[in-house]
């Protein structure tokens, strides 16, 4: 009874004194003491985010609005809604925009559309009915009329009309793609020179640039197309003129498909084992396998063992006697 | 269940610290609690506010987090290995420490792989691992081997206890009744029957066997989810066998530490002897002259070679600007210290191996913040405008807090199991000086202070 009055004392005394120590040591650490600094936070003025909490103002959006001019005589209206939230920028969805006309007598509504969710609307009209002003400019605007949460925007983009002509020109093993740029507002359509206009391929996620011309007194350029470009199974591609964000005529591109490229199977071929396809190699998944089977086949002996220990259970009276 | 004279005495010894909770211990618990609720508050933050409360950024992915699984993961397959050992081939004077290798093989088994969930920023993706596991990644064959080596030290603790769960249902303590009836289920019937005695050791035998290469393999995989990968300081096939050897050095430290708080907590100095000490002390010198061999091979290797990255983390590990005091203390106090005590007669005493160990598991908790930060903060593609916290980690306090109460939760668990189950195994135990063909008398519970269970 003293030998366990002594262990307790001692260990009280022992455990104390740890405990003691630990407490001391919580009470010398500072909080922050192991806290990574942000080279990049500043401190808002005190003024500044008390005019913030005091008044709560509603989102104002950006309204991006932009006009691509198609080979088949349509113009696509686009816009994109996004707003800046606390440092983020956030794409809006399912917001209506409308798509107007504008004309000396008058805004003529042409339709809306809902933003999809990465913030899009695409409205396509055609072009042959649109009435130009004096300059024989189209003039667009977007508009997004606002919600409770959210300010109005609207945006306005003026074009004229150009076509842009894509020829595809096979000489000997030579690929080459001619392009013709005609101004069309004046109604006879004219060439338009000194233009940048640039050749794409349609890739799995976006148009892979392969070259740039200008145009010259006819409108015309050419650009030499390489010969090894993976196309689909009968080794097509879709070659793409594009004449980008240009102040008169906006976007305009034009495509066309041709058997230039190589040919590549459309079908998903089976990926060997290896460790960088889905598959692991065989020799992995077998000893894997036979390790596993071997730790867990002996722990299933030896549970095994166990319930045969318990059924075994003899007597109790008899093996006190024992 | 019957018991010789010796371990009687033993558990009668004993007894007391299983059948008393005394305001020591519950002040014990509540310090350990206390630790546990600051990282929980850590824990809300990190989850309240994401990764971006740690210290962790784009480059340096890993941190004190990983550190911990690393060491606790290590301490866990250390006590396996050394349990397995002594169990295996019957060393007479290892008997006693059997028990506390295998509390610390299960605790640090519970505690390691938490501070891994610590570290995943997607909980909700946690069950990919198994929904869509890639049998290539060395993360996936960590998962499943941390579980599988869980299931086999928890079944080596369990297996290994039965019979003192029977010695504790057959003798009347004053202990609640939940606790009577705990014991009288965990012992499955066991009375010490032939047939009974033959499951329990081809039981005990068959896991002392497959858990040592269990735990060889499972710290080799641990070390391969680093030596797979390119990055400098990482990429070598000395990886595996120094992983397993520093896991067993770092738990034979532990083990040594626990051996020291026992024996003065419970005045268990009969059981953990000084002759225990030197024997481990001689254990621990002797990993300690392979562990410093398999440091100075990694280190020679790669600053000999100077290869462009290499010799960057070498430069950090070295430079006295850097890592180079952490170098200096890691090494000394991981290798040098502990073979020059155990070596020297007049330091080859129970606190200065206790010391001595005590500070080689703290050179080897460095040694693995060096093994994983300044390699991270070498990354092969160069960075160019970065943010300085991008570039150095600093661990934030919340880091800290979640490590004070990993440790916390392993003391907490160390201390709760020792007050369910007698720290020196008591039927399995053989009196020192056995050498002698005499056997003791067996003597059997008196009649009075059997129970109904």
């Amino acid at each position: 009874m003293k030998a366990i009055k002594t262990r307790d004392a001692a260990t009280l005394k022992l455990q104390s004194a740890i405990i003691y120590a630990g407490l001391m040591m919580l009470l010398f650490i500072p909080v922050n003491i192991f806290a990574q600094a942000d080279s990049t936070k500043k401190e808002a003025p005190a003024a500044e985010a008390a005019v913030a909490e005091e008044e709560p103002s509603l989102i104002g959006p950006s309204l991006n609005f932009m006009i691509v001019q198609k080979a088949n005589n349509t113009i696509d209206l686009k816009a994109a809604m996004q707003a800046k939230v606390k440092g983020t920028f956030y794409k809006l969805s399912l917001l209506k925009v409308s798509f107007v006309l504008v004309t000396e007598t008058g805004d003529i509504p042409l339709g809306f559309v809902i933003t999809d969710k990465y913030g899009k609307a695409v409205f396509n009209v055609k072009a042959d009915s649109l009435k130009t002003d004096a300059a024989g400019k189209i003039n667009f605007k977007a508009i997004f009329a606002g919600n409770k949460g959210m300010d109005p925007a609207e945006s306005e983009v003026s074009i004229k009309r150009a076509r842009l002509e894509i020829i595809p020109v096979k000489e000997d093993s030579l690929l080459t793609v001619q392009m013709k740029l005609t101004d069309l507002s004046t109604g006879t359509g004219s060439p338009v020179p000194e233009t940048a206009v640039g050749i794409f391929v349609a890739r799995l996620i976006n148009p892979l640039k392969v070259g740039e011309s200008t145009t010259d007194a006819d409108g015309a350029a050419s650009v030499e197309i390489p010969y090894n470009l993976p196309g689909d199974a009968k080794g097509n591609i879709t070659l793409i003129a594009r004449l980008d964000e240009n102040e008169t005529y906006g976007n305009i591109e034009a495509s066309i498909v041709q058997p230039w490229g190589l040919k590549v199977s459309d079908k998903l071929t089976e990926l060997p084992r290896a460790l960088w396809s889905p598959h692991p190699p065989l020799w992995m998944v077998i000893t894997f396998s036979i390790l596993m089977a071997v730790v867990w086949g002996h722990y299933i002996v030896i549970i095994v063992q166990l319930f045969r220990l318990r059924k075994e259970e003899p007597d109790t009276a008899i093996a006190t006697k024992n | 269940m019957e018991l010789n004279s010796y371990q009687q005495e033993a558990f009668n010894y004993q007894r007391p610290n299983i059948e008393k909770f005394s305001k020591s211990n519950l002040l014990w618990i509540v310090f350990f609690l206390l630790w546990i609720v600051v990282g929980g508050y850590a824990l809300y933050l990190q989850i309240a506010h994401g990764h971006v409360v740690t210290g962790m950024r784009d480059n340096v992915v890993w941190g004190l987090f990983i550190v911990n699984f690393i060491f606790f993961i290590g301490l866990s397959y250390a006590g396996a290995i050394i349990s397995g050992l002594l169990h295996l081939f019957k060393v007479p004077w290892g008997k006693p420490i059997i028990r506390l290798s295998q509390m610390m093989t299960i605790t640090s088994v519970i505690v390691g792989p938490i501070f891994i969930l610590l570290c995943v920023g997607r909980f909700d993706r946690l069950h990919h691992l198994f929904i869509y596991p890639r049998l290539q990644s060395p993360m996936t064959w960590d998962v499943l081997a941390i579980l599988t080596y869980f299931v086999g030290s928890a079944l080596f603790l369990y297996i290994s206890l039965i019979k003192d769960f029977a010695v504790y249902r057959d003798t009347k303590m004053d202990i609640p009744k939940w606790k009577q009836k705990l014991y009288a289920s965990l012992a499955l019937g066991y009375r010490g029957a032939a047939s009974q005695k033959r499951h329990l050791i081809i039981s005990q035998n068959l896991l002392a066997i497959i858990i040592i290469p269990l735990s060889i393999m499972v710290s080799s995989i641990l070390s391969w989810i680093f030596g797979m990968t390119l990055r400098p300081g990482w990429h070598s096939t000395i990886f595996g066998p120094y992983f397993v050897l520093g896991a067993l050095y770092s738990g034979c430290g532990v083990l040594i530490v626990a051996m020291w708080a026992y024996r003065k907590m419970y005045k268990l100095q009969d059981y953990f002897n000084d002759k225990l000490f030197v024997n481990l002390g001689y254990f621990m010198m002797v990993l300690a002259a392979a562990y410093g061999y398999f440091t100075f091979s990694e280190y020679f290797t790669s600053w000999f070679g100077s290869a462009k990255w290499d010799a960057d983390v070498i430069n950090k590990l070295f430079s006295l600007q850097e890592y180079g005091w952490w170098t200096l203390f890691a090494n000394l106090f991981g290798i040098l210290v502990p073979i020059a005590i155990v070596a020297i007669p007049a330091t080859r005493k129970v606190n200065w191996i206790t010391l001595a160990s005590f500070a080689m598991v703290m050179a080897l908790w460095v040694k693995r913040y060096l093994i994983i930060v300044p390699t991270l903060e070498t990354p092969a593609l160069p960075m160019q405008d970065t943010r300085m916290e991008y570039v150095k980690y600093t661990a934030s306090w919340p880091e800290w807090a979640l490590t004070f109460a990993g440790i916390a939760s392993f003391l907490l668990l160390f201390t709760l199991i020792s007050k369910l189950v007698t720290v020196v195994p008591v039927s399995e135990l053989e009196e020192p000086l056995h050498q002698h063909n005499h056997q003791h008398e067996p003597i059997f519970v008196n009649q009075d202070t059997i129970q109904t269970v």
